[in-house]
C-alpha cells in the first residue's frame, strides 16, 4: 500500500498530464490580481538554496524515524480517586506520530492530507520545534528543529489557520512592529516587505484597523504576512484556509501559489480542502494513523487509488436512459444528462457500446471527484486511529 | 537599529519597549476601563490604609517592642504596594496569561520566535494600570518619611545607601515574587487548570503583606522559617521596608546576616523559576484546535 | 386564581426541584478542587491571628489593657472565624455578573420565553450552588473551627444558637438579593463591573468582613448601624460572642427582616420596570 517516497522526489509529474481540475485552477488564476503576477516559467535552480546545510548532501527537511508518544492519564471519577490519582496515575501511551521519514528538497511545495488525529499536525508542530519527539531525529535546513536555536527560528514560520498570533485589540502593524524588533529585521527591508506583502494580499488599507475588527479572511492574510516579514526559507502551513468563504480561499491559494514560485521556498502544508492541495501541490503525503500512507503526486493518488472513470452524457432529444445501466453504473439521470462511472479499463468499451446505441449530444469523461478518493485512502488506514483521535482533541 | 550588526540575538530592550508601548496603545484604546481599574486598586489600598488606622486608634505598635509604629508600618505598607505593582504591572498578566497559553496551545507562536521564550512570556504585556499603585505607594512613603522626620526615641536617618539598598531589595522582592509566579504559573503545564494555583498564589503572598516580628512566636516559628528560607516570600517586603523604616534602634544582630541571604534567595528563586520554565516546556504538548 | 395555584403546586415544585438538582449536579462535579480551595480560604485567618496577636500584645504593653472595643485576643479570632462563616453564606460569587452579562447579552430573554421566574431561578440555582459548597465545606471548616476551638467561648444558649442560626439564613438571602440587584441595575448601564467592584469593597469593609465594626469610631459606627451590610458578617458573629445583648437580639432580627422583605421589593420592581424597559427597546 505505502509507495516509497524516494521514486517521486525532484521528479515532478510532467505538466502535461495535469488532472482537469488543476487546469481549472491555473486558468482561474489569471483572472485575479495576484494571478496576473505569476512568472511565466519556473525558475528552479540548486543555486538558490541556502547556505547553511549541504545542499549536496542534504535535503531541506531530513526526517528519520520520528515518533511522537503522549502519556494520557486514565482520570478516574470521584473524590477518592482524584486522591488517590495524586500519588499514583495510571497512564497509557498514545502515539500521534509513529515513525515517519519523508525527505523533502528545496522548493518544493508538499501537501500533507490525512483524517483528523493522523498527526499532520503534530508533525509540523515537531518540524517547528514547539514539541519534542519521543524519538527519531529530524533535520530543516540543517538544523534540529527541537533545539529551537535563534538562527533557526529566524529562518521559518509557521502559520495555524486556527489560531493567531497578532495583537487581538491593536492593528495588524503594531504586532508587525513588535516582530520587526524580534527578528531583526532592518527598517528598510522591513518596510519594503511590509510593502510589497500588503500589496500582494491587498489589504495596505486595513494594516490600521484592529484586528479584532477583521473578517476571518483579511486577518488570516495578516498572519500570512506576520509570517513572511522576515522572508522565512521554509513555511509550514496548518489549516490555512479553515472556515473561509470560497473567495478569501481561492485568494489566500492563489497568494501562495505566486509567492512560493517566485521565492523558491519550501512549504508544507496541511488542508481539509482538496482545493488547496490541487492548486497549489504537486506531491502530496497521505498520513494515516501517524504513518505515511503514500507520498507521490496526486495524479498518482488517482491513478493507484481509483479505478474508475466518471462519463458524463448529454442525450440527444427524445432518447431515454434505459437500458444504459447495463453498460455501466449509473450514478445520475437528469434528462437530457446521465452521469456513468466505469471501471478505467472498460472506459473504451463502454463509450463504443454507447455510441453505438444511443444519440449522443456531448461526451466528457473524468476522474472522479478527488475528495472521494481521498476518502476511499482513509478508510484503507489501520484500526487504532481512535486512540490518536482523542489526543488531538484532548486538551 | 544598526542595520548591519544583525546579531544573533535580538535588542531585548526595544523589544520590551515596544511590548510596553503596545500595551499603553492598547490600554488607552479602553480608557474607561483603565481608569476604573486604577481607581479599583487605589480604593483597595485606601481601605487598607483606613483598616491600619483604625488598628493604630487602639495599639502605639504591632508587636510589643518590635518598634513597627504607624508610619514605620506605613513605610511598611507602601513597600508592599510599590513591589506587588510593579509585580502585577509587568509579570502578572504575562504569568495568567501562559497558562492560558499552555492550555489552548497559544504557547506555539512563542517558542517560534527567535528570541528567549522566558522573556517573551514573561513581559509581552505591561498591565500600566496596576502602577497606579506604585505612585500611590511612593506618596505613602514621602508622608510616612516626613513623618518620621522627627520621631522621638531612636532618631530616624535617610542616607543615599539606605536609598540605594532599598531599591536593591525592592528589586530582590520583585525577582522572588516573579520567580514564585512563574514557577506556579509553569505548573499548568502538568496540572491543567489551575484557578486553586492562583488563590495559592494569594494566600501564600499574603504571609509577605506584614511584618515577620509577628510569626516568631509559638508555632509561628515554623511559618517563620518555611516562608523565609524554603518559600522567601516573608523576605519580599520585610526587608527593604526595613531598611527603609528602621524599625529599631539597635540594630538587631539577625539584620545584615539576613540582608546577605535575601541576595542569595532572589538568586536562586531566579534560577530555579528558570530551570522550572524551562523543564515545562519540555512537557508542553501544544493542544490542538 | 388560588385554586390554579394550588392546583399547579405539585407540578410546580416538581419543576423547581428538577432546577435545584440540576444546578448541584452540575456544581458537584468540581468538588475535589472546592474542597482544597475552602481550606486555603482559611490560610489568611492564620496571618490575622498572628497580626492581632501582636497588636494586643503591644495594646497591652502600653496601656496594660487586654480587651479592645470589648474584644479579647481569642474574641477577636473567634470573630475572624465566624465572619468567614457568616460569608460563606452571604457572599454570592459571580451573581451580579452573571445577571449584568445575561442582559446585556440577551440571554435574559430566555427567562422572558419560557415560563420560569427568573428570580426564582436564579435564587434556586443560588440555593443549589450554596448547599454543594457546604456539603464540601463543612469538612474543611469543621477541621479549622476545631483545631480553632480554645479561641472559642462557651457553648451559646439555645436562644442565642437560634438566633444565630436564623441570621445565617438572613444573611444569605439578603446577601441574594443585595447582589441581585446590582445586577439588575445593568438594565439601565451596560457596563455595570466598576460599580461591582465599588459594591464588593464597601461590602468587604461595611459588612465586617475585615475587622469587627465594633473598631470603628463612635461616628462611623453609627452610620453603618444604618446600613444593611453589617447583617451579612458581623451580625450572625456577634450574636455568637453575645456582643448583641438578649433584650435587643429579636428586635435586631426584626430590622434585618425588615431589610430583607425591603430588598426583595426592591429587586422585584427593577426586574419588572428592567423587563418593560428590556422589551421596549426590543432587545
Amino acid at each position: 500500500m505505502v509507495i516509497p517516497s524516494s521514486t517521486n522526489v525532484g521528479n515532478p509529474s510532467p505538466v502535461g498530464d495535469f488532472p482537469a481540475r488543476d487546469q481549472r485552477a491555473i486558468s482561474n488564476c489569471q483572472s485575479v490580481a495576484v494571478g496576473d503576477l505569476l512568472p511565466p516559467t519556473e525558475r528552479r535552480t540548486d543555486q538558490q538554496r541556502p547556505a547553511a546545510y549541504n545542499p549536496a548532501s542534504m535535503a531541506i527537511i531530513e526526517i528519520e524515524n520520528l515518533t511522537k508518544t503522549y502519556r494520557v492519564y486514565q482520570k478516574r471519577e470521584g473524590l477518592k480517586a482524584a486522591i488517590a490519582g495524586l500519588f499514583h496515575r495510571e497512564h497509557r501511551e498514545v502515539y500521534a506520530v509513529r515513525g515517519i521519514n519523508l525527505q523533502v528538497e528545496q522548493g518544493e511545495f508538499v501537501a500533507f492530507l490525512g483524517p483528523n488525529g493522523a498527526g499532520k499536525t503534530t508533525t509540523l508542530k515537531l518540524l517547528s520545534g514547539v514539541i519534542y519527539p519521543t524519538s527519531g531525529s529530524a533535520r530543516v535546513m540543517g538544523f534540529v528543529p527541537w533545539e529551537r536555536d535563534n538562527e533557526y527560528r529566524r529562518r521559518f514560520a509557521l502559520v495555524m489557520g486556527q489560531k493567531n498570533q497578532l495583537w487581538w485589540d491593536l492593528p495588524a502593524q503594531e504586532s508587525f512592529r513588535l516582530h520587526q524588533q524580534i527578528y531583526r529585521i532592518p527598517p528598510t527591508e522591513f518596510t519594503r516587505r511590509l510593502d510589497e506583502l500588503s500589496d500582494l494580499l491587498q489589504v495596505r488599507p486595513l494594516l490600521g484597523r484592529p484586528v479584532r475588527e477583521l473578517s476571518l479572511g483579511e486577518r488570516m492574510k495578516m498572519e500570512l504576512i506576520a509570517a513572511l516579514l522576515h522572508s522565512p526559507e521554509v513555511l509550514f502551513l496548518d489549516e490555512p484556509t479553515i472556515g473561509l468563504d470560497v473567495v478569501a480561499q481561492h485568494n489566500i491559494q492563489q497568494f501562495l501559489k505566486f509567492y512560493q514560485q517566485e521565492r523558491r521556498i519550501t512549504i508544507l502544508l496541511t488542508s481539509h480542502y482538496m482545493k488547496d492541495v490541487a492548486a497549489l501541490c504537486k506531491r502530496v503525503v497521505v498520513i494515516t494513523d501517524g504513518r505515511i500512507h503514500f507520498d507521490g503526486s496526486l495524479d498518482q493518488i488517482i491513478d493507484s487509488f481509483s479505478g474508475n472513470r466518471i462519463v458524463r452524457l448529454q442525450l440527444a432529444e427524445g432518447q431515454t436512459a434505459d437500458g444504459l445501466s447495463m453498460l455501466a453504473e449509473v450514478e445520475s439521470v437528469e434528462l437530457p444528462r446521465v452521469t456513468l462511472r466505469c471501471a478505467r479499463s472498460d472506459v473504451t468499451r463502454v463509450l463504443a457500446r454507447i455510441l453505438e446505441r444511443y444519440q449522443i449530444v456531448d461526451i466528457s469523461i473524468e476522474d472522479p471527484p478527488l475528495e472521494e478518493i481521498i476518502a476511499k485512502l482513509f478508510q484503507d488506514a489501520p484500526a487504532g486511529r481512535n486512540d490518536v483521535a482523542e489526543v488531538e482533541v484532548g486538551r | 537599529m544598526d542595520d548591519k550588526n544583525a546579531s544573533q540575538h535580538p535588542n531585548y530592550v526595544q523589544v520590551f519597549l515596544t511590548f510596553a508601548r503596545n500595551s499603553l496603545v492598547r490600554d488607552m484604546m479602553f480608557r474607561t476601563n483603565f481608569i476604573i481599574e486604577a481607581i479599583s486598586s487605589l480604593s483597595w489600598a485606601l481601605m487598607n490604609v483606613g483598616f491600619y488606622w483604625i488598628v493604630f486608634e487602639h495599639t502605639p505598635s504591632i508587636g510589643a517592642d518590635t518598634g513597627w509604629g504607624k508610619y514605620e508600618f506605613f513605610i511598611f505598607m507602601a513597600t508592599t504596594w510599590i513591589i506587588n505593582s510593579i509585580v502585577q504591572a509587568f509579570f502578572m498578566p504575562n504569568s495568567e496569561e501562559f497558562s492560558e497559553m499552555i492550555r489552548t496551545g497559544g504557547l506555539d507562536f512563542v517558542l517560534l520566535k527567535p528570541i528567549d521564550t522566558q522573556f517573551l512570556v514573561s513581559l509581552r504585556k505591561v498591565h500600566w494600570s496596576s502602577l497606579s499603585n506604585f505612585l500611590l505607594g511612593m506618596g505613602l512613603l514621602v508622608l510616612s518619611i516626613n513623618e518620621l522626620q522627627d520621631r522621638p526615641t531612636a532618631p530616624w536617618k535617610l542616607t543615599p545607601s539606605i536609598v540605594g539598598l532599598y531599591a536593591v531589595y525592592c528589586a530582590c522582592g520583585v525577582a522572588i515574587l516573579y520567580s514564585l509566579m512563574t514557577c506556579l504559573a509553569s505548573t499548568s503545564v502538568w496540572l491543567g487548570r489551575n484557578q486553586t494555583l492562583y488563590d495559592f498564589w494569594f494566600y501564600i503572598t499574603n504571609f509577605s503583606r506584614y511584618p515577620m516580628e509577628i510569626y516568631r512566636r509559638g508555632w509561628g516559628i515554623v511559618l517563620w522559617v518555611v516562608f523565609t528560607f524554603i518559600v522567601p516570600v516573608l523576605l519580599v517586603v520585610n526587608v527593604p521596608a526595613r531598611i527603609l523604616a528602621q524599625p529599631l534602634a539597635d540594630n538587631t544582630s539577625w539584620r545584615w546576616p539576613l540582608a546577605m541571604f535575601t541576595i542569595f534567595a532572589a538568586i536562586i528563586s531566579v534560577l530555579i523559576s528558570r530551570w522550572v520554565f524551562q523543564r515545562s516546556l519540555l512537557a508542553y504538548r501544544s493542544a490542538s484546535s | 386564581m388560588i385554586a390554579w395555584t394550588v392546583r399547579t403546586l405539585p407540578q410546580r415544585a416538581s419543576t423547581w426541584w428538577t432546577i435545584y438538582r440540576i444546578a448541584l449536579e452540575e456544581r458537584m462535579a468540581y468538588r475535589g478542587d472546592f474542597a482544597l480551595g475552602t481550606l486555603m480560604r482559611f490560610l489568611p485567618i492564620v496571618t490575622q491571628i498572628f497580626l492581632w496577636w501582636a497588636i494586643f500584645d503591644a495594646a497591652a504593653a502600653a496601656t496594660g489593657k487586654s480587651h479592645l472595643a470589648g474584644y479579647s485576643f481569642h474574641d477577636m479570632v473567634a470573630y475572624y472565624l465566624l465572619s468567614m462563616l457568616g460569608r460563606a453564606f452571604s457572599s454570592m460569587p459571580g451573581l451580579a455578573s452573571t445577571v449584568a452579562r445575561q442582559i446585556r447579552e440577551g440571554e435574559i430573554k430566555k427567562y422572558l420565553v419560557q415560563p420560569i421566574d427568573m428570580i426564582g431561578f436564579m435564587l434556586l440555582a443560588r440555593m443549589a450552588h450554596k448547599s454543594a459548597y457546604y456539603a464540601i465545606a463543612c469538612g474543611p471548616f469543621a477541621l479549622v473551627f476545631y483545631l480553632c476551638g480554645d479561641y472559642f467561648p462557651a457553648w451559646p444558649t439555645v436562644e442565642v444558637g437560634l438566633a444565630f442560626l436564623l441570621s445565617l439564613v438572613f444573611a444569605f438571602l439578603l446577601g441574594f438579593f443585595l447582589d441581585l440587584c446590582i445586577g439588575l441595575i445593568g438594565f439601565w448601564f451596560l457596563e455595570v463591573s466598576s460599580l461591582l467592584f465599588i459594591y464588593m469593597l464597601l461590602n468587604f469593609f461595611l459588612s465586617g468582613h475585615m475587622f469587627p465594626l465594633d473598631l470603628l469610631p463612635v461616628g462611623w459606627r453609627g452610620a453603618v448601624d444604618y446600613l444593611p451590610f453589617r447583617y451579612l458578617a458581623y451580625f450572625p458573629a456577634a450574636i455568637y460572642l453575645g456582643k448583641v445583648p438578649s433584650s435587643q437580639l429579636w428586635q435586631e432580627l426584626g430590622v434585618e427582616a425588615l431589610w430583607l422583605v425591603g430588598m426583595i421589593f426592591i429587586a422585584r420592581y427593577l426586574y419588572a420596570r428592567g423587563v418593560r424597559r428590556y422589551s421596549g427597546y426590543g432587545g
